[in-house]
This record gives structure tokens, sequence and C-alpha cells, in this order.
């Protein structure tokens, strides 16, 4: 026990002393009593210490709920080397970025694969190691593989409770500056959309991989486009965007994989990738890269080191001008997404006076009726967006111009033909061509055939 | 204490007394927790390495205070999060603060799952009884009895018996150190700030999960002086809730956790590429079947080998460098009953991947040969299991048939298993997709890693063949 007048004894400041009395209660040898002036900067009545009776026992310091309402008072303070361990003060400057490098792959002969594991591949090669997922049919199997492969590159699988704990685990993982993922099917997703939310506006990034199901409700395993809405317009609460990428083949499950945690990591915002059930099962051909992603770890996260103790991961603004202002800000980077990001491809568009559009699996459908209907001497293209949020209408409006009909085929309600529609309205294209579907929403996909039926039976009544 | 900030500028931008205080209620036992907090952390020299994780609730705005990295969750999902970082960066210092509405009602399944994971984390779970920052509702650790506003004539049995956190939590295998504390005494403080310091010690240790329940007064919605709350503790709460050591295990350090690796040799080894190409044995696409995409089914029961001969021969195609793909029929079909499969092989690119009108069908059970016979387009090919399938349904006369007793010359060879293979040397020998070299190839290196097998298969493969050729020279 240190001398008397080493030990430290209690000063009040009132103005930080809220009046609770706990430290009347704690002090054995009654030094504080309550006071009667109301302070007038807190507006509180704030405690009295007469430190006569005070033999330096520190009880009160353990009852003082405030962090500064007491000082710690020490009558013979030059003679106490105090051995409170110096606190550093965070780094001064901006933290050194561990810097994002690219190294080049091994030569390698192309892979044979399935859509979820060539997006598993996309995703190690895009330097994620982090794995939290919740098994959901019919995505599952990229989980599997990243299970078995993550251990041997000393990366961390951990399977959540629910995918309410998974996309809360990403925002950790993710806020602490490391590309984080999941593979989740519609009805995970949905519950996903809540945490992708406090991601946006916490601006976390991550990838969310969702093999679309047949909905509403559990529906059924099969596949669907039925969350085109959720990725597009219904991404939880607020002003919420994100990038929504849409592969139609396992070599771009890989590849745009891969660029969704680029995205992810440019913007700090979560890209979901969309594929269908039947494209997380497919087989086929896919190159690998000539180089994969090391990831750095960047300026902003909360990693846990003496470089990054300043930051915060939080989506709290209090005040109604802060947070317009962050939304504003939020708005600008949507703005660039929009700008910068819209991407489509174009089959025989040039001169087509049919359009058909169509994302994922159905656009290969298209495509074989586009090859079919021009065997039957009809112009027809596809156009085939892969970003669907940003919708590429950019890329679609000056292929308009000699186009009398478009059909929107998707294995959905209409989903992506809403995207269409309201992309058209913001680009005040007002003189529509016809607009036609080939829907279905039940887990079939839409068939060459019907396409191309559609098509034929249109021409025909318009003669 | 210099684990606070010097001002809290988070804090209504720091602005007058605002920068030195907590936006707490007088007497509100969450700044003593806090309190201990600091102290332990500076006491750890942990500052830099902690990540501090604040829920929803009271303690919302504990990044306002604490000069540590802060994350904010979602309302009951720090201890999801605290994985999230845990993992991220294994030397990180992870705290979870939460209150009773965040860590004992909406958020139940992330603190059980985080608990019995038994990662190295600190959760710190102050229990005052009710939902205090919506306003005084019923909490899943409110007294029987108590009045709230949302049991305004008091807890009754409908709205349940308060939750004992602590116990559940001890009660599980993967937490380490689960103790209860107080506040409302000099000797509760100094046992609750030991215990703060035990469980964050325990992380810097890497041991384990370490949990400490803080029966915490909110003078506030009690509408009571602070020393009446804490009466109030002391009366009403400690009765359901024992304060004391619930769980103090001995375990050695066990975390130990490598940073990711980011070795692209590393990397190609796991994917398990090949350096070399394949010997290829084609010199052109068989057009013969038809002119860029042709389509083939192969279906049978679960177990029949359909998914598997699918494979390979789309393995076979794309080694030929033409495009292929496979796509399996799932879901509740495939778990018994029929399973089937759709191999498209392009000249360039396969369009449309699957096969309603397949050129050539493979039938390894009687139900896929009557399902999927009558879809075969005119001028194709049907191969069927002859020894399981006796009748063939009525079939355009320009689709050719083939019945191959494909488990029986299976069962000869003394493995039933490799009918499928028996099927390919069928398929290839009436078709002539590519020659017998491609077959071989990928046959060969899909069993590279179990080559004892390799023979068998061989074998099979050209029983199947010799069978139709003698079937049809
Ligand atoms: S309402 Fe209760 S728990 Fe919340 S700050 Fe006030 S006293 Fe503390």
């Amino acid at each position: 026990m240190p001398k008397l007048k080493e030990r430290p004894k209690p000063v009040i400041t009132p103005e930080l002393c809220k009046g609770c009395g706990r430290c009347i209660d704690a002090c054995p040898k009654h030094c504080f009593t309550m006071g009667e002036m109301i302070n007038p900067l807190s507006g509180l009545i704030p405690a009295k210490v007469d430190l006569n009776a005070c033999n330096g026992c520190g009880l009160c310091f353990d009852a003082c709920p405030e962090p500064y309402a007491l000082e710690r008072w020490i009558e013979d303070a030059l003679a106490v080397e105090l051995e409170m361990a110096e606190v550093k003060p965070a780094a001064e400057n901006a933290p050194p970025v561990i810097p994002t490098t690219r190294k080049p792959l091994p030569t390698a002969q192309p892979l044979i694969l399935k859509g979820t594991y060539a997006s598993a591949v996309g995703a190690l090669l895009a330097g994620c190691r982090h794995f939290f997922g919740y098994p959901i049919t019919p995505s599952t199997e990229g989980a599997e593989l990243m299970a078995k492969l993550l251990p041997d590159l000393d990366g961390v699988f951990v399977q959540a409770v629910s995918e309410v704990a998974t996309v809360n685990m990403i925002y950790g993982c993710g806020g602490a500056g490391r590309p984080a993922m999941t593979f989740t099917s519609s009805p995970g997703f949905s519950l996903m959309l809540e945490g992708i939310s406090y991601m946006i506006g916490a601006e976390v990034p991550g990838v969310f991989v969702n093999i679309m199901r047949g909905g509403p409700g559990l529906g059924n395993i099969a596949p669907e486009q039925s969350d085109i809405k959720l990725a597009c317009r219904g991404l939880g609460h607020g002003n919420t965007h994100a990038i929504a990428l849409a592969p139609s083949s396992p070599q771009e499950m890989l590849d745009l994989t891969m660029l969704a945690f680029e995205l992810s990591f440019k913007y700090r915002n979560p890209v979901v990738v969309l594929g269908d059930g039947y494209l997380g099962q497919i087989t086929g051909k896919v190159n690998l890269p000539e180089t994969m992603v090391a990831p750095g770890i960047p300026r902003w996260a909360v990693y846990g080191d003496a470089q990054h103790r300043d930051n915060l991961i939080c989506s709290i603004m209090l005040s109604e001008e802060a947070l317009e202002a962050h939304n504003t800000y939020l708005n600008r980077k949507y703005r660039a997404m929009i700008e910068h990001e819209q991407r489509a491809e174009t089959y025989y568009c040039d001169d087509a006076d049919v359009l058909l559009i169509a994302a994922n699996t159905p656009a290969r459908m298209a495509k074989g009726a586009v090859e079919s209907l021009r065997r039957q001497g009809v112009r027809a293209g596809l156009f085939r967006p892969i970003t669907l949020w940003p919708f590429p209408i950019d890329l679609l409006t000056p292929l308009l111009e000699d186009v009398q009909e478009i059909v929107v085929v998707e294995a959905s309600n209409g989903q992506l033909e809403d995207e269409l529609r309201l992309a058209l309205s913001k680009a005040h294209v007002i003189d529509l061509p016809l607009i036609e579907n080939v829907r279905h929403f039940g887990g079939i996909l839409p068939q060459q055939d019907e396409i191309v039926e559609k098509v034929l039976n249109y021409r025909v009544w318009a003669s | 204490m210099s684990v606070y900030y010097e001002k809290f500028t988070r804090h209504a931008r720091g602005e007058g007394i605002k920068g030195a205080t907590t936006h707490y209620c007088p007497g509100c036992g969450h700044g003593l927790a806090h309190n201990y907090l600091a102290e332990t952390i500076e006491a750890l020299d942990i500052q830099d390495r902690t990540v501090l994780i604040s829920p929803v609730g009271c303690s919302v705005f504990m990044y306002y205070y604490m000069d540590v990295g802060n994350t904010q969750a979602a309302h009951g999902r720090a201890p999801a999060v605290a994985i999230g970082h845990k993992v991220a960066n294994p030397d990180a210092v992870v705290i979870c603060y939460q209150g009773d509405g965040d860590l004992a009602s909406i958020g139940l399944a992330e603190i059980i799952q985080t608990a019995q994971l038994g990662l190295p984390i600190t959760v710190i779970f102050v229990n005052n009884g009710t939902y205090a920052m919506t306003g005084g509702q019923l909490a899943p650790t409110t007294p029987m009895g108590m009045a709230t506003a949302t049991s305004p004539d008091g807890r009754d049995r409908l709205m349940g018996e308060p939750l004992k956190v602590a116990e559940m939590i001890a009660q599980m295998d993967g937490p380490i150190y689960v103790e209860r504390v107080a506040l409302f005494d000099n000797k509760q403080r100094n046992r609750a700030k030991k215990a703060i310091r035990k469980a964050i010690r325990l992380q810097t240790e890497k041991r384990g999960f370490a949990f400490v329940e803080v029966l915490s007064e909110c003078p506030t919605h009690l509408r009571m002086s602070s020393d009446e709350a804490q009466e109030w503790i002391k009366e009403k709460m400690l009765p359901i809730f024992p304060l004391g050591v619930k769980k103090d295990l001995v375990v050695e350090p066990w975390f130990d956790m490598d940073l990711p690796n980011f070795d692209p040799q590393a990397l190609v080894d796991q994917l398990g590429t090949a350096e070399e190409e394949l010997p290829r044995f084609s010199d052109h696409f068989p057009a013969h079947i038809d002119t860029d995409d042709i389509s083939v089914k192969m279906a049978g029961a679960g177990g029949d080998g359909a998914q598997t001969a699918a494979m390979l021969l789309t393995r076979a195609a794309i080694n030929e460098s033409f495009d292929a793909t496979h796509i399996p029929s799932y879901g509740p079909q495939s778990r018994g009953g029929t399973s089937y499969a759709d191999v498209h092989i392009a000249r360039t690119e396969v369009l449309s991947p699957a096969a309603p009108d397949p050129h050539i069908l493979i039938a390894f059970n009687s139900p896929s040969l009557m399902k999927f016979a009558p879809a075969v387009r005119p001028g194709g090919i049907v191969i069927y299991d002859s020894s399981v399938i006796t009748e063939v349904p009525e079939l355009d006369s320009n689709v050719q048939c083939f019945g191959v007793p494909m488990t029986e010359i299976a069962r000869s060879l003394g493995n039933i298993m490799v009918k499928n293979i028996v099927a390919l040397g069928a398929l290839q020998s009436v078709t002539e997709l590519f020659p017998p070299g491609t077959f071989l190839t990928a046959i060969r290196s899909a069993l590279s890693e179990k080559c004892a097998l390799i023979p068998l298969n061989e074998a099979a493969f050209e029983k199947g063949r010799q069978f139709l050729e003698a079937l049809t020279h």
C-alpha cells in the first residue's frame, strides 16, 4: 500500500458530475455529500467532496460511472513515479495501407467445373480466405468446396447458425478489411437483407453469391430468377444499392465472382452475384486467369492493430443533417457505379429488329433462339445484361433505333422486365418498341423453341 | 483513464461538457462496466489490439468513448460480428458488449453459437432487467411481477420466466469462464472488476470464450435514486440471478490461427489443375451426328452412374477442345427415383444446355427409357440396358435402338458399378462421337487418384464396344 500522501484522492469536476450519488454510498469515510446547487453547464446537481477524512482508499473511483467526473489528485505527486502503463496514442498519421497486389498464376490447363465450384474458385483467386454460410439448396456445393479448400490455404470456413448470423460475420470480417463471402439461395438471401443494409450504411465490402430458386416462401429448389427485385430494389431498409452481377456460364461464375470482390472493395459496398439454380449445377470448361489477388488491409479497416485503432465501422448518423449528408455521399457512390459499371453482352444486336433481353441461363436459351431465328431469316439479336443493377441502359439505348419488338425472356414473374422498364423510363426513352415476354416462374426455364415461337407468332400477327 | 478518448468528439461533436461526459443517465451501471473495461485494457496493454463491438441498446454509443478499434453491430448480432473480427485477425482482442434485450432476446442464436464455438472472445453482458433505450419495456430478464411499459400489470406466467443467461452459457461446452457479478456495493464492484479483467486476460492468453454477466442498475426506468436502485438489484434480482462463478475451466492456450496464405502455387495445387494438356485423338467435330451441337441424355436410377458417365463424356469433349456442358437433374427427383443428366457438345459454344429432345439417349432402367425415348429426335439413337429392360416403347422409325446387357457385362467383370462405362463403350462404337482414345483418356484422368480401378474400367469400356460391334457388323 503506498503512503497516504501518495494515494490518489478524488476531486470532483462539477460540470461532469451527474450527481447520481454512488460515491456517497461507496465511501466508508463519508467524504461525499449531495450538493445543493444546480450546475449551470450540466443542469444537474453535482456531489460535493470534503477530503478531511479521506484515506485514499480509492473505492469512490470504482463507484463513479463517469470517466472524467472524479479527478485523481495526489498530494505528493512528484514523489510518485506513477506506474501507469504509458498508453500510446493511435498512430498520428494515416495508417500505411498494406497494398493489394496481383501475383502471376502458374500456367495451368482449364478446369472442368460446375457453376458453384467455379464461383468458389473465383473467390479464392480474388483473395477471399474467409467464408461464412448456412447450407441451403441449391447453393451448398460452393460452400462445400470452400470448406474443403480453405483450411489448406490457412483460410477460415464458419458454418453460421443462420443466414442472419452469416451476414453479420461478413460484416465483422469485411469491417476488419478482409474479403469475405457467402453462398446462399433465395430464402437465405431474404434473411441477409437486413445485414446488407447495415453493410451498405457502414460501407463494408463483402460478396453474396445467390443461386436463386423458386419462390415465394419455401417454393421449390428448381431454378428461378426470383431475387432480381431484391438485389436491384430491395437490399434491406433505407437508401441502399449494390452492384448485382448475372453470370451465364461456369466461366463467368468464376470471372464475375472475382470481379465482385474487386468492385466490393473499390466502392466499399457489398456486391451480389445472382445465378440461377441451373447455372449453379451446370458443368463446363473454365479457364483460369493469369493472375490472382493477394489482398492487403485497407486504410479504413477495424483490423485490430495500432495502425487501425482510430477507425470505426458504424451505420449510425444521429443528426438529421449528418445522415442526409451520408446518404448524399452514398448517392454519389451509386451514381459512380451507374456511370462506370454497366456491363452487357450483345449478340447480333447491330441490325436487329427483334431484341431478346435475358440474363443468366435464360440468356443461353435466348442465344439459341437468336441462332434459330436468324436461320429463318428473322433479324433477331440478344442483349444480355451482365450487371442487373446498374441496368446497362447506356449500352441498350443506342441499339434501339430499328428495334420493333423486345422480348424479355426470364425465369421470373417479370422482375427483369421491371428493371428494363424502369431504366428506359429514367433514360427518357419515350418511343418504346413493343415489349413482349416469355416467362416461367416455378422452376421451369424458358426454352429455345417457345422463344422462337413467340417471335414468329408476333411476326405473323404483325404482318 | 486513458483508454477513453481524451475528448469524446463523437458525442455531439465533443462540444461543451458532452466532450467529457457519457450519454448515460446519472447512476447508470453501464458507466462502471465501461470503466472496468477501460482499466483492464490499459492494464493488459492491449489498447491497440482491441476491437470493441457496440450493441444496440443504451450502450449503442460505446464507440464514442473507448479509444480502440470500434465496430457498431446490428441488434443482437454482436457475437456474430465478433466471430468475423476474430477470424479476420486472430491477434485482435475482440470484446462484445451487450445488454439483455440485445443478447438474451433478439440475439439468442448468435450468442449461443459464439459461446459454443469457444473462440477466445469476451462477452460482457449487462443485465438491468429492462429494455432501457426503447423506454422500459419487458426484457427477457425482467423479474416476475415487475410492471414495465409492456407488462403494465406486472410480468406474469404468460410472459414466461426470466432467463438465467449465465447459467445457460455455463452449461455449454464451448465457454471456459462464466461469472455473474453486480455493482451495488464496493465488494461487488471489486469482484466485477476482477471478473472483467480475467475474462479478457483469458482471451489474450488464447485460452477460450469468457462471459461476464453484470447485474446493473437502471435508475431511470426503475424510477429510483441510484442507492434505491442498488437495493433493488440486491432484493429483486439476486434471488433470480445468483452471483458467482458459474464455470471456470483451466485450459491450456490453444487458439493458434495462421494468417491467410496467398501463395499462387499453393492455390493451384489445391485446385488440382493439370500442367500438361491431355493427348487428343479427334481432328474434327462429329458433324455426322449434327453440324454444330449434339445433345445426349443419360438417365437411370440414382446409383446407376448416369451422372458419372455424363461427366466423363463432357470431359472427353472438352479435352478435344470443343465446348461441352453437363447439367444434372437435381432436386427431390435426385433423391431416389430417376436421375438424369443432359450433356451438350458444341463446335464453338453450347447455347441451351438442356436436352429436351436429345440426339442420343442412354437409359439404365425402364422408367427412364419409357419417359425419355419418345423425345429422342428423328435420326437419333437409343442405347439401353437390356439386362434390366425387357420392354421397349414404340419409337419413331427413324430412331435406332440398341439393347446392351450393361449390368450383365459389368457383373461378368466383377463389379456392376462399371455398367455406365460399358454404356460409354457402346456409345463410342455406335456413334463414333470421338475415337476410343478420347474416352479412355477421360476415364484414366478421372481415376488418376484411384489407379487400381483403371484396368477394370478400361475392360468395361472395351466390352461395351465389342458387344455393339458384334451387333452391328
Ligand atoms: S436508461 Fe437506464 S440503462 Fe439506459 S442509460 Fe439510463 S440508466 Fe442507464
